[in-house]
């Protein structure tokens, strides 16, 4: 056999065509990521902080103003570049401007250090929990601003993620943007033990769940002899080849996505992690993973198996009823806020899996509307939980709750306004995003999925109605929390997710046409 | 055994003989080359870097750890600053993963390729730089 | 020789993998076993590059090598971090995240 690569020697290879224009914002936010690295090697301690938040908030702004000057000439169909590995197209572009905007709000909440002296991150990683060291270094103002470059990093690797327009592209961002974030969880400045324990089993899990997305890759090619969405697309056309390495394929990559995505059985991660990692981190994963996973998930499905859909749509069914019973009923069991909402977003992941299996443009719209409301929604909730603290950081004890609309009645009235868009009532966000959601599934014939949807989103609000009635109605413990005054950051960060929570709930028109801009590119 | 692969060896030297030859010019350069690498590299270290001894370089495994029995102190496991070199070898050992396929395929991606592998290296020695600057090249 | 043999292998290895992922107590060993798993994946890829006739695969595998070197560098060091704290690895005794 002759050895390809002599092969090749003879003629050049064509170099790819690259268009720089359509992936400028990814390119701004993976620069700025390694100039943050540089920053980190060359600065001072004292200076890291005020320039890498700067450099940061800077980077994102200026990858939304590429973003938005790219979208406005952009071609209506979508175009694909890099030799067709990445698809910049209506969806892609939808996806990247939910992900800087909720990425602006993760850094305000990261980079806050009004609550906690000093932000919430360790001020060194490296220092055993319990030593001497450990203890001098809980009342120090320093931080690992390594965390910074690492969100950007992460951030770059989930837009990439959501344009991967081949399988080896998608595995190589979601890497991109799983290690970074493996890496963040640890970093808590309190409860250290329990800050490293959720990044080691993240890790664990996370590796492993890449694993079987990895060999699903490999049946897939091995079945399509390409990597290629469309490719993989144009081979489910032709018969003469074996549906085992197909449908293990196709089985295998959902694992390694709906994994990411913390759905249904695959989602053992999502409360340890959730509760263990420093919360600016939770809401960072919470809002932008999500996003993320489901994007990368909307373009598998709908442009490498659109034409199987009759094939795989009863096993996703049942992943999509057993993440709602488990986040709706599991939650009802909670004891600690941050576990709450991580079973909330289980259940949402659910909700969210419905509206992805309507192969429609009404499902496709919806899916990334319901996206865009529950990010905002969960990352100023998580933004209210860093508030309340008590003498040992955070308290995130339910009973702690109690009665917390005496001590802050503005706090209590936010998070009531957050819980009930989670649970979907009308004026929110959350409603609008169920309602699209829902009447997409119900217009591709899936009105059985969507009755027990609505059974489980009504199970689902009678645990955040028990927190809004814990916090109103409940006589404050005496020696309850306190509840911090927010500095500029996390205030701005709050605001941000309260008033499009309210705004997506009342004008929901814009964002719904914007949502429905286009399909995703099919040329490969 | 032995022999028949000499004598293959000879046929097929002898096959090479005459205008064939030179096709081994630039692999008896590479060897040259090599062999200076490697007796530059033996030669220099003695004669320009500081000498100091101890036990470990004498034993027959040098690599900048103690042989068994593990120390005392520390509980007998490996320092942490092992795992750090460990890391930056592999990390190393990637670069060559891809540089080894763009060597070969060179002259066909011409002036392209050694832009996009420039911007390779000069991405993966920004983590370099990061720890060289906070002291992970130093053992203590 | 068919290839077919190759890629039982492979799903044999991955199985090991993903057994030893799920019975394996020590955090280290079960990273390798995560290890195994994708490289009985780069042995897929490569067997299916095979008899596609194409070096895609390969060059695939290289990518999978290189992503896995990654993971090892993180990996080692989160898993150091807690063994430092802990003077033990075993993934048993990381048990402070219960419901």
């Amino acid at each position: 056999m002759l050895n390809p690569f002599l092969a090749q020697q003879g003629g050049a290879i064509e170099t790819p065509q690259i268009d720089y224009a359509a992936i400028l914002p990814i390119l701004i936010v993976l620069g700025a990521a390694c100039v943050g690295v540089l920053l980190e090697a060359f600065l001072p301690k004292h200076q890291r902080w005020p320039v890498q938040v700067g450099l940061t908030l800077l980077t994102i702004v200026a990858a939304g103003v590429a973003l938005g000057a790219y979208v406005g000439d952009a071609p209506e169909q979508g175009i694909t570049t890099l030799s067709g590995t990445v698809a910049v197209d209506a969806p892609a572009l939808f996806l990247w401007g939910t992900l800087l905007a909720l990425a602006l709000g993760a850094v305000l909440l990261i980079a806050d250090r009004s609550v906690e002296p000093g932000g919430a991150f360790v001020a060194q990683a490296g220092i055993s929990p319990g030593t001497v060291q450990d203890r001098a270094q809980v009342s120090s103002t320093g931080m690992q601003t390594e965390v910074f470059p690492l969100t950007l990093f992460a951030l770059g690797g989930m837009m990439t993620f959501t344009a991967a327009n081949d399988l080896l592209t998608m595995f190589i961002a979601l890497e991109v943007l799983s290690l970074p974030l493996y890496l963040m969880c640890g970093l808590a400045r309190r409860r250290r033990l329990i800050s490293q324990e959720a990044a080691v089993k993240y890790f664990l899990l996370g590796a492993f769940a890449s694993a079987f997305f990895l060999y699903g890759i490999a049946m897939l090619y091995g079945y399509a002899g390409s990597v290629r969405l469309a490719d993989i697309a144009a081979a489910t056309a032709g018969t003469d080849r074996s549906d085992t390495l197909l449908f293990a394929g196709f089985g295998l990559l959902m694992v390694g996505l709906l994994f990411k995505g913390s759905v249904g059985p695959f989602h053992t991660w999502t409360p340890d992690v959730y509760q263990g990692a420093p919360t600016p981190i939770t809401a960072f994963m919470a809002a932008c993973t999500k996003v993320a996973a489901f994007g990368a998930l909307l373009r598998v499905l709908f442009v490498a198996f659109e034409s199987t859909s009759w094939e795989w749509r009863g096993v996703l069914w049942a992943v999509a009823i057993i993440s709602m019973a488990v986040g709706a009923i599991l939650g009802l069991t909670q004891t600690d806020v941050k576990r709450m909402i991580a079973y909330s977003s289980i259940a949402h992941a659910g909700f969210l899996l419905v509206g992805t299996m309507a192969i429609t443009d009404e499902g496709l719209s919806g899916t990334l509307f319901y996206l865009l409301a529950y990010g905002f929604t969960t990352l100023a909730a998580f933004g209210v939980i860093s508030l309340v603290r008590d003498a040992s950081g955070e308290a995130t004890h339910l009973s702690a709750w109690a009665g917390l609309s005496k001590r802050s009645p503005l706090l209590a009235a936010v998070f009531t306004f957050l819980l009930l868009a989670l649970a979907g009532i009308p004026l929110t966000s959350g409603f609008v995003g169920k309602f699209v959601v829902f009447s997409a599934a119900l217009s591709d014939g899936m009105a059985p999925l969507v009755v027990i949807a609505l059974v489980f989103s009504a199970v689902a609000a009678f645990f955040y109605l028990r927190v809004v009635v814990l916090m109103y109605f409940s006589e404050p413990a005496p020696e309850g929390p306190t509840v911090s005054v927010p500095g500029a950051f996390t205030t701005a960060a709050i605001t941000l997710g309260v008033v499009v929570t309210l705004l997506l709930g009342v004008l929901p028109a814009f964002a719904l046409d914007w949502a429905g801009a286009g399909g995703f590119a099919l040329s490969s | 055994m032995l022999l028949s692969q000499a004598t293959g060896g000879a046929a097929l030297a002898q096959e090479g003989a005459g205008p064939g030859l030179d096709m081994y010019l630039p692999l008896v350069i590479l060897f040259a080359l090599a062999l200076g690498f490697a007796l530059f590299s033996v030669l220099l270290g003695p004669l320009v870097g500081p000498s100091r001894f101890n036990k470990a370089k004498l034993s027959a495994y040098e690599c900048g750890i103690e042989p068994s029995p593990q120390p005392v102190v520390g509980g007998g496991r490996m320092p942490v600053a092992y795992y750090v070199t460990a890391m930056l070898f592999i990390l190393f050992d990637i670069e060559m993963v891809f540089l080894f396929p763009y060597a070969v395929s060179a002259d066909a991606l011409g002036l392209w390729g050694v832009a996009a592998i420039t911007l390779f290296i000069a991405t993966f020695f920004i983590a370099d730089i990061y720890v060289w600057r906070r002291g992970g090249l130093d053992w203590n | 020789m068919t290839p077919t043999y190759y890629l039982l292998l492979s799903a044999l290895l991955f199985t090991i993998g993903a057994v030893g992922v799920l019975v394996r107590r020590n955090a280290v060993v079960v990273f390798m076993c995560v290890e195994l798993m994708l490289n009985a994946v780069n042995l897929s890829l490569v067997t299916f590059g095979r008899i596609n006739g194409e070096i895609d695969g390969q060059v695939m595998a290289f990518f999978v090598m290189v992503v896995a070197a990654a993971e090892v560098v993180v990996g080692l060091a989160i898993i150091m971090a807690i063994f430092r704290t802990r003077r033990s690895a075993s993934i048993d005794d990381t048990n402070l995240l219960k419901y």
